[in-house]
């Protein structure tokens, strides 16, 4: 009984309802989401298109706030910080990973990389050599100063990996990482995350309804009708048909 | 993060070349329609600018420099005997006929200056002397004139040359010969033709001996007499008008001929309303085409500014980088837009027309409403990426 609960837990959710618009047109994204993360794991969240995936992993990035319910990332509640606590929050505390990369075309891979760093305030010197490092363990050491355009697919989500990962982020966000991959590639993207982020402070949420990635995470959290269904170890153990 | 921005806005040449162009059209449309406005406008006051004197005395019922109700001879002594008047010289000008050697008839306007004291006279020769104005029957034609007043004869590649009048060529004025002593340098005019100087006493033989010759009278104050001071004084003793000649026209000062020339054209003809129209029009369309511009340039990169937001820049941040990508496009299209309005204006100055003066003022003004329509852009598009929600960039 060395390492109580409370100490390991990285991301936890209580009773979370989240709806858009109103009246008519109103929409249920999240109800009573209760939903728990470890340090040092790669969780996943899985589940059918339009389940809640998207807004409970924005909940938990501090993009949305949720009707009802509490969000506790790191021991720190963000229900009911202003926009200037969350946005200095998320500066400190996250790095993203789209789906569509959302990478700054005008501006150069290296250049990429430093934005993280320099929303921090490092120096422009700090900045090149981490994102310059951070590029060589993402394979793509010589391409600084191209342009993310005239990278493939998979490169450019490496640059979005490096660029997520280059201030330490303790919690790691990815939105359907692979879905604008082929397979092969989404596969190596994981294996390159798995590598990259795995470390026992941090903690790693990917959506995803890609079911081919699965066995890279540590434990799987099925989603449905906006709320979490079960939490499982293995991938074997979910009926992937449903998904 | 400052230079990310710049980088951004640097990163994609064709963009920036789209809108450094808007930028550049729009300032060039608003410099260049104003100084061309202002140019034609000047014209109005060149006799002023020409004939330098300090102070000018006409008729009571004349209202501006162009318009000659020519007085008494002896209105001279009159003015001369005024306490403070160092000396008064007279001025003659009229349209006249001028017949070229080829038979064609050309309008001059004829300027008569006082031969003993050459008041008023052009500041620049570019060919003879001045003083041959005292030689019988000399006249000194301007540059333009020389050009406009120029026989024209067929090249060697069959195109039309000018060959313009020299020192030496003669014409005729009223049948009385004219021959060229002189070209000088002078500004245009808005309603004169050639300037023909000649002398005070020869332009009543040019002008067939009218009764009136004496259009103006060109006054020095004694040393350290109050020019605006002196005016009054003649006014009061003489019951003349008298002006001072600051081309000043954006002073309150009654006095000035040039500034009464410039408004009395500005309320009683139709070219402040018809450039006035092309001026405005110019505003209009360089106001909204830079707007537009650059506020699609921040329209593109939303989504771009929404993922930095996401990520943890404050509004703040935000603002800086959108302001500091609109000053420096802002600055960067004036620049070149003003640099082209100037290029195109010294052309044309070149070319003689139209005429293009760019006060202080129209730069500045252009670089204020430049500056202006980045900054609302800017804030435009700042109000935008503060409402984008961070969430979106997770979606598609
Ligand atoms: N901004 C929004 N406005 C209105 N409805 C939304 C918005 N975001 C999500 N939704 C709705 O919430 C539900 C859950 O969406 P989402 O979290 O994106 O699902 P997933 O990522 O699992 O596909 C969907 O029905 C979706 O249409
Ligand atoms: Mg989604």
């Amino acid at each position: 009984m060395s390492t109580p609960v409370a100490h390991t837990v990285a991301v936890r959710t209580r009773g979370i309802d989240m709806f858009f618009g109103d009246g008519e047109t109103k929409v249920t994204a999240l109800k009573q989401a209760d939903f728990e993360a470890n340090r040092g794991e790669l969780i996943m969240l899985v589940g059918p298109s339009g389940c809640g995936k998207t807004t409970l992993l924005s909940v938990i990035a501090g993009t949305l706030t949720p009707q009802t319910g509490t969000v506790e990332v790191f021991g720190q509640r963000l229900d009911g910080l202003s926009q200037e606590e969350l946005t200095s929050f998320r500066r400190k505390h996250l790095g993203f990973v789209f789906q569509s990369f959302n990478l700054i075309p005008t501006l150069t891979v290296l250049e990429n990389v430093m934005v993280p760093l320099l929303i921090q305030g490092a120096s422009q010197d700090v900045a090149v050599a981490k994102a310059r490092a951070m590029l060589e363990k993402v394979g793509l050491k010589g391409r600084e100063d191209g342009r993310p355009n005239a990278l493939s697919g998979g490169q450019q989500q490496r640059v979005a990996i490096a660029r997520a990962l280059v201030h330490e982020p303790s919690l790691l966000i990815c939105d359907e990482p692979t879905s604008a991959l082929d397979k092969d590639t989404g596969a190596q993207i994981m294996q390159m995350v798995r590598d990259l982020s795995r470390s026992p402070e941090r903690c790693v949420v990917v959506v995803t309804h890609d079911h081919r990635i699965f066995r890279f995470a540590d434990r799987i959290a099925e989603m449905e009708d906006g709320r979490i269904r079960r939490v499982v170890a293995d991938a074997s153990l979910l009926d992937t048909n449903h998904l | 993060m400052y230079r990310l921005a710049l980088n951004m806005l640097f990163g994609d040449r064709a963009k920036l070349a789209m809108l450094l162009c808007g930028l550049a059209f729009s300032a060039l449309l608003m410099a260049q329609q104003t100084s061309v406005f202002f140019g034609i406008m000047s014209w109005t006051y060149t006799p002023v600018h020409n004939i330098r004197a300090p102070i000018w005395v006409s008729d009571p019922m004349v209202e501006q420099a162009n318009d000659a109700k020519p007085m008494r001879d002896t209105d001279l002594y009159r003015v001369r005997s005024v306490d403070g008047v160092a000396w008064a010289a007279p001025l003659h000008t009229s349209f006249l006929q001028a017949r070229m050697q080829d038979g064609n008839f050309k309008l001059i306007t004829m300027v008569g200056i006082d031969a003993d004291t050459f008041a008023g006279a052009p500041a620049v020769l570019s060919q003879g002397r001045i003083e041959d104005l005292r030689l019988p029957n000399t006249v000194i034609v301007d540059e333009w004139g020389a050009q406009l007043m120029g026989r024209v004869t067929k090249g060697p590649d069959g195109k039309d040359v000018v060959i313009p009048l020299k020192v030496g060529d003669t014409f005729e004025v009223n049948d009385l010969e004219a021959r060229i002593v002189g070209i000088c340098k002078v500004r245009r005019a808005f309603t004169g033709g050639p300037f023909v100087y000649t002398t005070y006493d020869r332009t009543k033989q040019y002008t067939l001996g009218a009764r009136r010759t004496l259009s103006f009278m060109l006054v020095e104050p004694q040393a350290g007499v109050d020019p605006v001071k002196l005016c009054a004084r003649i006014e009061a003793d003489t019951g003349l008008k008298a002006w001072t000649s600051d081309t000043v026209i954006w002073s309150w000062s009654d006095t000035s001929l040039a500034r009464n020339t410039f408004w009395w054209f500005w309320k009683n003809t139709g070219i402040p309303f018809s450039f006035g129209t092309a001026v405005a029009l110019g505003l209009f369309v360089g106001i909204a085409v830079s707007g537009q511009t650059f506020y699609s340039f921040v329209l593109e990169n939303l989504k771009y500014f929404a993922a930095i937001k996401a990520m943890g820049a404050g509004m703040g941040v935000i603002a800086r980088m959108l302001l500091v990508q609109a000053f420096t496009a802002g600055l960067l299209g004036f620049g070149l837009g003003v640099g082209m309005a100037q290029a195109i204006g010294r052309a044309m100055i070149e070319k003689g027309m139209p005429p293009f003066v760019m006060f202080p003022q129209i730069f500045w003004a252009t670089l204020a409403l430049v500056l202006g329509i980045s900054l609302v852009s800017a804030i435009i598009g700042i109000i935008k990426v503060s409402r984008v929600d961070a969430a979106t960039v997770f979606r598609g």
